[in-house]
């Protein structure tokens, strides 16, 4: 069936330096839709830049990328309309309150003011936001801009969520909430992107992994064939190269 | 075991002094480098004057001190918080009290070139010393040290206080007052001071330059020995009282809670219109011009200028320039209004993602500009003409009116995303909340860009009023009009083809080899030269070229400082042709020299 290969995303051979430093090199992703994918990988690793430039919010020097068979950088408008996304610690409409930032944005995609109206609404109270009426986001904590972040990924029910640490700073509460959206996200037949360093988490909610480390991919495919028969945690450490550290020097902190 | 020992205040402060160093050194790259010799450059220009003007024109002196005072007072306002390399929030966990480290802050704060140059122009105190002979030098030298301490010590209790106080629009707004009122008496003091009388002014403005802590060290050193060594106790006793001041004021700031430059609010908001497209962009940005204690200080400073400078010449009785009031505004809110893109920060993503929001936001930016500054503009004009009862400005305000609005919505958009200067993510703002964190250096050319290009815009309409009056007016509305649209359509289709490229220079700066050089690429020669003019144009310009000329038109008798005036009277004109078009010529090497390059460059490398 042509809908078990179409793809949600498609990364092809991205890449870009910052100064001498090469962030991320010569990437390929392939995200089937329906699924919930993992993107993993130690700080600095390059998942970041890798998601900006999937969803168009940074050029990069070499590669395309594709969601839904839509070029983000040619039919960069349509493939707008296709993705939610929520980036790393960007800036938002920082003098407006959550209710005036989802109001604002549905209005300016084109919704019609019932359905922003109903939505907004909706999102708020879902993510515990309504009681924050008269604070406005820069006054948020980190847990709020996040929540008002991922209210921003969903209010048009966009085809495809892409989430940069959609999880950090949440409380539990909250994070169980939010896993449970996504979860009725995917199940609807919308498709879901997060990156992490939280492997449990991963492990938890995904059913695809890539694993990225230096700015390449490592490993990916779905999540039983990426960990194998250890957990994710311990391949991750296997396919890092990583050592745990922590058990030499600071002697004067126990003396 | 723990570690409690806490370092002394000396070891302290020596740590400050190498951490400020530390930081200065890594920020010596591109830009800042070529802005801080350039800075340099004019800094010793001025001390050199100084020291110059102490062996020369003594009587001159002590006002010349008043003048670097007023630059560590103003300073910090006019480029939001004084860059403080240093921010007290670093230091707040440190086991010791808020005294020691201010003290230590304080030694953070001489490490840095702005204190060193200014010890050179104060070292024109033991230099005008030296005429009463070597205890005036001795004293002189001493008074220089303390004078150099307290002039930095006011500085950062100015900027103490802003970041504290500022927390509502009614501070936000009277600092910009303040600061309004300064920039209108730099240009048009000369007025008041001519009106209150010559020889008298004299007498009474001698003592002021003394009594301002400028003129302590003067005043020591004129002084007899006991008086000297009182005045210079009591200086000693002023620094004690601003350190203890500033300390309050440290521990203060580093406890409260306040981000960013919000306004306290009351009641939740009204809902935002259900309109889309420009509409609701320009209902957003109303909401963000109410509620950023930055905008509205800015724009109070836009606005207190334009009036208060034709109310300065009021004093004189000259009315010429108080049908213009509006004018000046409209100008002047268009200089603070030309980084908004900047202001906003990483928040660009959003219009990014959402399909065909370019275009929508930056009508919309438009619409709330002519929004916050046309009613005002349009009402200062209409009674400035009418109260003034200059009937001849009539056909020049309304034909002039509408040009400057329209052009000044079209050029701030255009230059909000050609030329826009990154700053700190509101969000990510320190506890002075009117510093927005950017390149002050760079918002500041912005600035003058804004002033030259907005009456620019405007030259048309002027042109027609000059040949027929009347007719200038639909010229206006036809320009105002055409500027507004024709110059936003050239902004959001910049911003749909370049708005990534702009937002990643806010997230993560100017890419390393880049592409479209800046007057920083200029050689350290041109880069001198344009920041001089930049700064000194206005000198032969205004005071010395226009204002002559209008006093001489309007047969003011008063020569106040004006060379021409000085001269005989054969040679005031050709002065006065010289100063304007020394000014003139000025401003055309500081705008021309850096294009020049810019397309120079982009030919070889384009």
């Amino acid at each position: 069936m042509p809908a078990h290969r179409e793809l949600a995303l498609r990364a092809i051979g991205l890449r870009k330096a910052f100064g001498d430093h090469l962030a991320v090199d010569d990437i390929h992703l392939t995200v089937p839709a329906g699924s919930f994918y993992g993107l993993v990988g130690p700080n600095g690793a390059g998942k970041t830049t890798t998601l900006a430039m999937a969803v168009g919010l940074l050029r990069p020097d070499a590669g395309s990328a594709e969601i839904f068979g839509v070029d983000v950088w040619r039919d960069t408008v349509r493939a707008k309309g296709l993705i939610g996304v929520l980036p790393d610690s960007n800036a938002m409409p920082e003098r407006l309150t959550g209710r005036e930032v989802l109001t604002c944005l549905g209005l300016l995609r084109g919704l019609p003011p019932a359905v922003v109206a109903e939505r907004t609404d909706e999102l708020l109270q879902v993510f515990e936001l309504d009681s924050a009426e008269r604070t406005l986001v820069i006054e948020y904590s980190t847990g709020m801009r996040k929540k008002i972040g991922l209210a921003v990924a969903l209010l048009h029910a966009p085809r495809l969520l892409v989430l940069d640490e959609p999880f950090e700073a949440v409380d539990p509460v909250s994070a169980a909430t939010i896993r449970t959206i996504l979860h009725r996200f995917t199940a609807g037949g919308g498709s879901v992107i997060i990156s992490s360093h939280v492997m449990a988490l991963v492990e938890q909610v995904c059913d695809h992994v890539g694993v990225i480390s230096d700015g390449r991919v490592v490993a990916a495919g779905p999540l039983a064939d990426v960990r194998g028969t250890g957990t994710l945690e311990d391949a991750f450490v296997d396919l890092v190269g990583a050592r745990t550290g922590g058990t030499e020097g600071l002697a004067w902190l126990t003396s | 075991m723990a570690h409690l020992l806490t370092p002394g205040t000396a070891a302290l402060a020596q740590h400050m002094i190498r951490m400020r160093l530390a930081l200065m050194r890594n920020s010596l790259r591109g830009d800042n480098a070529s802005n801080l010799y350039a800075g340099v450059s004019l800094g010793l220009i001025l001390a050199f004057a100084t020291i110059a003007i102490a062996a020369l024109w003594p009587a001159y002196l002590p006002l010349t001190l008043a003048v670097w005072l007023s630059g560590w007072i103003f300073g910090p306002i006019f480029i939001g918080g004084g860059g403080e390399t240093l921010r007290p929030e670093y230091f707040s966990m440190l086991p010791t009290t808020p005294g020691r480290i201010a003290a230590a802050l304080l030694a953070g704060a001489f490490a840095g070139p702005a204190p060193a140059v200014n010890l050179i122009a104060l070292l024109s105190l033991p230099v005008y010393g030296w005429r009463f002979g070597p205890a005036g030098v001795l004293i002189g030298l001493v008074a220089a040290v303390a004078t150099l301490v307290t002039m930095v010590m006011i500085s950062r209790v100015v900027v103490a206080l802003i970041g504290l106080f500022v927390r509502s629009r009614a501070t936000a707004a009277a600092v910009g007052i303040v600061t309004g009122t300064a920039i209108a008496l730099c240009g048009n003091g000369w007025a008041p001071a001519v009106a209150v009388g010559g020889a008298d002014t004299a007498a009474w403005s001698r003592i002021l330059v003394r009594v301002l802590p400028s003129g302590w060290g003067v005043a020591a050193v004129e002084a007899p020995w006991p008086l000297a060594l009182a005045v210079l106790a009591a200086d000693a006793g002023v620094i004690a009282l601003l350190l203890a001041a500033w300390a309050g004021l440290l521990s203060r700031r580093v406890v409260s809670a306040a981000r960013g430059g919000v306004p306290p609010r009351r009641g939740i908001p009204r809902p935002l219109p259900a309109a889309g497209g420009a509409r609701i962009a320009a209902a957003k940005e109303l909401r963000v011009w109410w509620r950023d204690l930055v905008r509205i200080q800015l724009l109070a400073t836009a606005f207190s200028y334009a009036v208060v400078t034709p109310l300065l010449l009021v004093t004189i009785d000259v009315w010429i320039m108080v049908p213009f009031t509006g004018l000046i505004a409209i100008v002047m809110a268009a200089a603070s209004s030309a980084n908004l893109y900047g202001s906003d920060g990483t928040a660009l993503w959003l219009t990014l993602m959402t399909p065909g929001a370019e275009r929508a936001d930056v009508r919309g930016r438009q619409l709330a500009w002519l929004l916050v500054v046309g009613p005002a503009a349009v009402l200062l004009s209409l009674t400035g003409t009418l109260v003034s009862g200059q009937s001849w400005a009539w056909p020049w305000v309304l034909g002039l009116l509408p040009a400057l609005l329209g052009g000044g919505a079209g050029v701030i958009v255009l230059l909000a995303v050609t030329s826009l200067v990154p700053g700190t993510d509101p969000h990510k703002r320190g506890g002075n909340p009117l510093s927005t964190g950017a390149d002050e250096t760079a918002e500041t050319g912005l600035a003058w860009l804004v002033l030259v290009t907005v009456p620019a815009t405007a030259l048309p309409a002027a042109g027609v009023t000059l040949l027929a009056p009347w007719a200038g007016i639909a010229t206006g509305v036809l320009t105002g009009a055409l500027g507004a649209w024709g110059l936003g359509r050239i902004a959001y289709r910049r911003l749909e083809s370049h708005g990534i490229d702009l937002l990643n220079l806010m997230k993560y700066g100017p890419p390393p080899q880049a592409g479209e050089p800046t007057t920083a690429d200029l050689p350290i020669r041109h880069r001198i030269g344009v920041t001089v003019c930049y700064t000194v144009a206005w000198l032969p310009l205004f005071p010395q070229g226009l204002a002559p000329m209008f006093m001489k038109i309007f047969g003011v008798e008063d020569r106040v400082w004006f060379l021409a005036l000085h001269l005989p009277s054969i040679w005031q004109w050709p002065t006065i042709i010289f100063m304007i078009v020394l000014g003139l010529l000025m401003y055309g090497y500081a705008v021309l020299i850096p294009m020049r390059l810019s397309s120079s460059s982009s030919t070889t490398t384009g």
